[in-house]
């Protein structure tokens, strides 16, 4: 089985052998998610507008692209709950041997257990409809760079990734300053853990906590954009009501925070560009969270997503990034001594 | 609606997403290809000193004795988020000073060995073969801490 489950985890066929007999196990359990209430009445605070307050997650194993392996948006339910069902009991399957010796050498690290990891477990459901992407525009469910976009994207990717001549070139991430994959940026994506928000209301500000790295944004309401001088991580949010709608339109971002790629998709803004959200409450767990990207400079076309953020149990312990942060001056006592390695390699070479 | 047949688009899901987590595990608060050689795997049998319950990852202090030569090498094994760990049901009791570990990782790029040695815990489970942690659904972490990108 060992072997079998390696495979799997890079080959299709080999999945599909390990876990047939569950797949099968449960054709009789699928069920529909049911569609929105279009008459759902939220709890509204003291000024009468939509309560937003509490703790919600973004966790999900649905990611803002769409991978090769999906034609359409929506995930029929028997494929969804079963590829659910797949996914569980194909970490659930492998075992760690302890005779089994150190791991090879020249393979990727990894990371720590996957245990320690929470990004979710189940497909993105909105209005009732599985969802292979958040993306809905344009179709394909993928991010529309425009020829230049692309490459300013692969430019900062490769500048964040390769460069250690300094704890400033590191990633906003690493500096322990704004988390990675644009999770507590709006907008708010999933990553692998820590997917947390928590949302205060009043009539004058609305403020978003996110978990990673205990960032708070403050949306002034009905005010405008401070001036592009001041660029702040998360940016600059304003917002208003549109009905029961929060309608929040962010820019002004920290320049730093432009490359905000993850596990799950090379994802490029730039100070300027453009984010319109807008959170409704659907139901008494779930907020519909819409977002507008546009920025003519990198993307083709605007581009909409859609996701749910779910009612979740807090609190939200504070992530204190900078209380152990022993990864930064490692990485970078790593880069002195390779620097040092090539010298005297070098300097052997020669002589 | 999708480009394959019924079972195989079921296997394609199955792999895509187990890929996004592959991918996943060598980036997350940092690159762990940045802080750890992938020339430099480590097998650690030792015993709990203690644990760092510190963000953004907690690290466990390990005491490992050479057999040969009777000398006592300290390790710190980078793990998980104190946020996650804590939903899972876990937290800075849970390892107590004394308990025995296996650990298969990666040594550090940089080397350093004071106050200890690093690597990461890429493996980590106790001499008898169980799991170090028993994960929770609730928290949707997968069901035991076995690392699928093996």
């Amino acid at each position: 089985m060992k072997n079998a489950l390696k495979l799997c985890a890079s080959a299709a066929v080999c999945l599909m052998a390990a876990t047939a007999p569950a797949t099968l196990a449960q054709q009789a359990d699928i069920q529909t998610p049911s569609p929105w209430n279009p008459d759902y009445e939220p709890p509204r605070m003291a000024d009468g507008t939509p309560d937003f307050t509490g703790v919600w997650s973004k966790a999900s194993i649905t990611t803002i692209e769409r991978s090769a392996q999906f034609d359409d948006l929506v995930v029929p339910p028997e494929i969804a709950q079963n590829a659910e069902e797949m996914r569980s009991r194909l970490f659930a399957e492998r075992r760690t041997d302890p005779e089994e010796g150190a791991p090879p050498a020249g393979q990727n690290v990894g990371g720590y257990n996957a245990f320690w990891l929470d990004p979710g477990s189940n497909i993105g459901v909105v209005n009732g409809e599985y969802r292979s992407s958040w993306i809905v525009e344009p179709a394909d469910g993928r991010l529309p760079y425009s020829e230049a976009g692309r490459a300013e994207m692969e430019a900062a990717v490769d500048a964040a990734w390769n460069n250690y001549d300094d704890p400033e070139v590191r990633s906003a991430a690493e500096r322990c300053t704004v988390g990675y994959g644009s999770t507590g940026t709006p907008p708010m994506l999933n990553v692998l853990y820590n997917n947390h928000v928590q949302f205060y209301q009043t009539p004058e500000q609305v403020t978003i906590l996110v978990e990673m790295n205990h960032n708070a944004r403050i949306i002034r309401m009905n005010a405008d954009h401070r001036a592009p001088e001041l660029r702040q991580w998360l940016g600059d949010s304003v917002g208003h009501w549109d009905g029961d709608t929060l309608v929040v339109e962010t820019t002004n971002f920290h320049p730093d925070i432009s490359q905000r790629s993850s596990q799950a998709q090379r994802f490029y803004l730039q100070p300027d560009t453009l984010v319109e959200e807008r959170f409704t409450r659907v139901a008494d767990d779930t907020i519909f969270y819409e977002y507008t990207v546009t920025d003519p400079d990198i993307f083709t076309q605007p581009w909409r997503a859609e996701m749910p953020l779910w009612r979740a149990e807090g609190p939200i312990f504070e992530y204190a990034c900078h209380e152990g942060n022993y990864s930064l001056p490692g990485i970078l006592a790593g880069a002195r001594r390779e620097e040092a390695m090539a010298q005297s390699d070098n300097a052997g070479g020669g002589q | 609606m999708f480009n394959t047949t019924g079972k195989l688009t079921l296997a394609a899901i199955g792999a895509a997403s187990t890929a996004a987590l592959i991918a996943g595990a060598a980036y997350a608060h940092h690159a762990f290809a940045a802080e750890f050689d992938g020339d430099a795997p480590v097998l650690l049998e030792g015993t709990v000193t203690r644990v760092e319950w510190v963000n953004p990852h907690t690290w466990i202090h390990i005491d490992v004795v050479d057999e040969e030569t009777g000398s006592t090498q300290p390790w710190m094994v980078e793990g998980g988020t104190p946020n996650t760990l804590l939903r899972a049901g876990l937290n800075r009791r849970t390892l107590s000073p004394g308990t025995e570990l296996v650990v298969r990782g990666y040594q550090s790029i940089d080397r350093l060995c004071a106050p200890a040695c690093k690597a990461n815990g890429r493996d980590v489970t106790f001499p008898n073969g169980e799991q170090m942690f028993v994960g929770s659904s609730g928290t949707g972490a997968p069901d035991d801490g076995a690392d699928p990108t093996e």
